[in-house]
């Protein structure tokens, strides 16, 4: 089980770290917000530790941005006692636990287990739109007619859609957040058009509308 | 053509029955011709034409209670003559599907979209009934049933039906929900290379 843990106390990231290990845990330190940002793109971890309060981007911002880009990769958030509208802040924002500092380190130990083992049990949740369910687990797109598999592009490109409900998104949005490395827009016409295909073949009630350049998922009785 | 069992069995019905295949098969391989538009780029991968032979027929008409007759036969099944067309993309069986719904020589019974409504266990295809006039005193009409599905969803086919005519399997089971997954995913497949077809031929 790979952790990463961001605090900027060396002495108590050190303690700590320590103590994981001990736990079997394998433990990748940093120091800042951006270091965690950066490790979080670049690798893939079975749980986080966010302090809130660090230099640069804090613990809130980090979890805000990787839950944007669809990381759900589960977050223990450790704030300070007194700090209530952090804990309230951070759960809505995504995390999946919190630990108020000081904390007992038997503590963090049995709350990451824990969070850890509800991922391994409950999986990613599906995701429910109209008759669709998006099983993310299995990479499936289910309704009453039948059962389609996707590719992991098409399930992140649909999850991106619902997520960011009747705003919608345009194809360069859709571009940056799922191929970051590409330049034009193609990619993003063809998943969509992949998507649009699929939903009908599986009689969906909802649809893929453009208005403006800007892709977003609709109802199939609400007129155009 | 016929054995001399199943040529027993059809008796004087047989050579208007292989008749009756011939003609439908040169009108569907027709059809499917003006579907592809060229020879070189063929998109109707071949079309099979069977008549069912006795042994199969007797166990159905059992299976209904019927008599073991050709007659009860021609009367009662819709699958004594049978066609399956195999395309290599989605659109192509649905444009031959409504060239086939439009003809005018026959009337079509049914048509059943196991592609828009998978069975229980992944299958799919397009099944269209047809009634086509019949040359007897008797027996004005017979239906035929015509099968159309892609490539791969031919080659699921054949796999399932190797499983389930083979008695003696372990994995069941598994074998089944195994097959379930391949079929959603050749599904998958099927629309996302007639989406990059449409896609190269400007047709978004």
């Amino acid at each position: 089980m790979k952790l990463l843990y961001a605090e900027d106390e060396k002495a108590l990231s050190m303690a700590v770290a320590e103590i994981l290990k001990m736990e079997g845990f394998d433990v990748d330190a940093v120091y800042s917000g951006d270091e965690a940002y950066n490790s979080i793109c670049n690798g893939t971890y079975d749980g986080i530790i966010l302090d809130i309060m660090m230099p640069g981007m804090s613990g809130l911002e980090v979890l805000e941005k990787i839950r944007g880009e669809g990381n759900y990769t589960p977050v223990i958030l450790l704030t300070a006692k007194t700090q209530v509208d952090d804990r309230i802040n951070g759960l809505s924002k995504g995390a999946d636990d919190y630990l108020a500092k000081p904390f007992d380190l038997g503590e963090l130990v049995a709350r990451v287990n824990a969070m850890i083992r509800r991922t391994i049990k409950y999986g990613k949740p599906s995701m429910q739109i109209g008759n669709i369910t998006l099983d993310r687990d299995n990479n499936k797109m289910v309704s009453p007619f039948g059962a389609l598999a996707l590719s992991s592009k098409e399930v992140d490109l649909l999850e991106h859609l619902i997520n960011v409900k009747e705003e919608g998104s345009s194809s360069q949005d859709i571009m940056q957040h799922l191929w970051p490395e590409e330049e034009d827009g193609a990619t993003a016409v063809l998943y969509l058009t992949y998507l649009k295909n699929k939903l009908k073949q599986l009689r969906a009630d909802i649809v893929i509308r453009k208005k403006n350049d800007i892709f977003y998922i609709a109802s199939i009785e609400d007129s155009i | 053509m016929m054995n001399d069992k199943d040529k027993e069995f059809y008796g004087k019905f047989a050579d208007r029955i292989e008749a009756l295949k011939e003609d439908i098969e040169s009108k569907i391989s027709q059809m499917s011709l003006s579907v592809t538009g060229t020879e070189e780029e063929r998109s109707v991968e071949h079309i099979l034409g069977r008549i069912k032979n006795s042994e199969s027929i007797k166990e159905k008409l059992k299976r209904k209670n019927l008599p073991t007759e050709v007659e009860a036969a021609l009367v009662n099944l819709s699958d004594v003559i049978g066609f399956r067309c195999v395309t290599h993309f989605v659109g192509n069986v649905y444009a031959l599907s409504t060239l086939i719904e439009n003809e005018k020589t026959w009337e079509v019974v049914e048509v059943k979209d196991y592609i828009a409504s998978p069975k229980e266990n992944g299958y799919r295809s397009l099944h269209i009934i047809i009634a086509v006039p019949f040359d007897d005193e008797f027996i004005k009409y017979v239906r035929v049933e015509i099968q159309l599905r892609t490539i791969a969803m031919d080659c699921w086919a054949a796999l399932e039906h190797e499983m389930r005519y083979k008695k003696d399997i372990d994995n069941t089971k598994l074998i089944s929900s195994e097959l379930k997954r391949c079929a959603d995913e050749m599904a998958s497949t099927d629309l996302s290379m007639q989406t990059i077809k449409d896609m190269i031929r400007g047709e978004f």
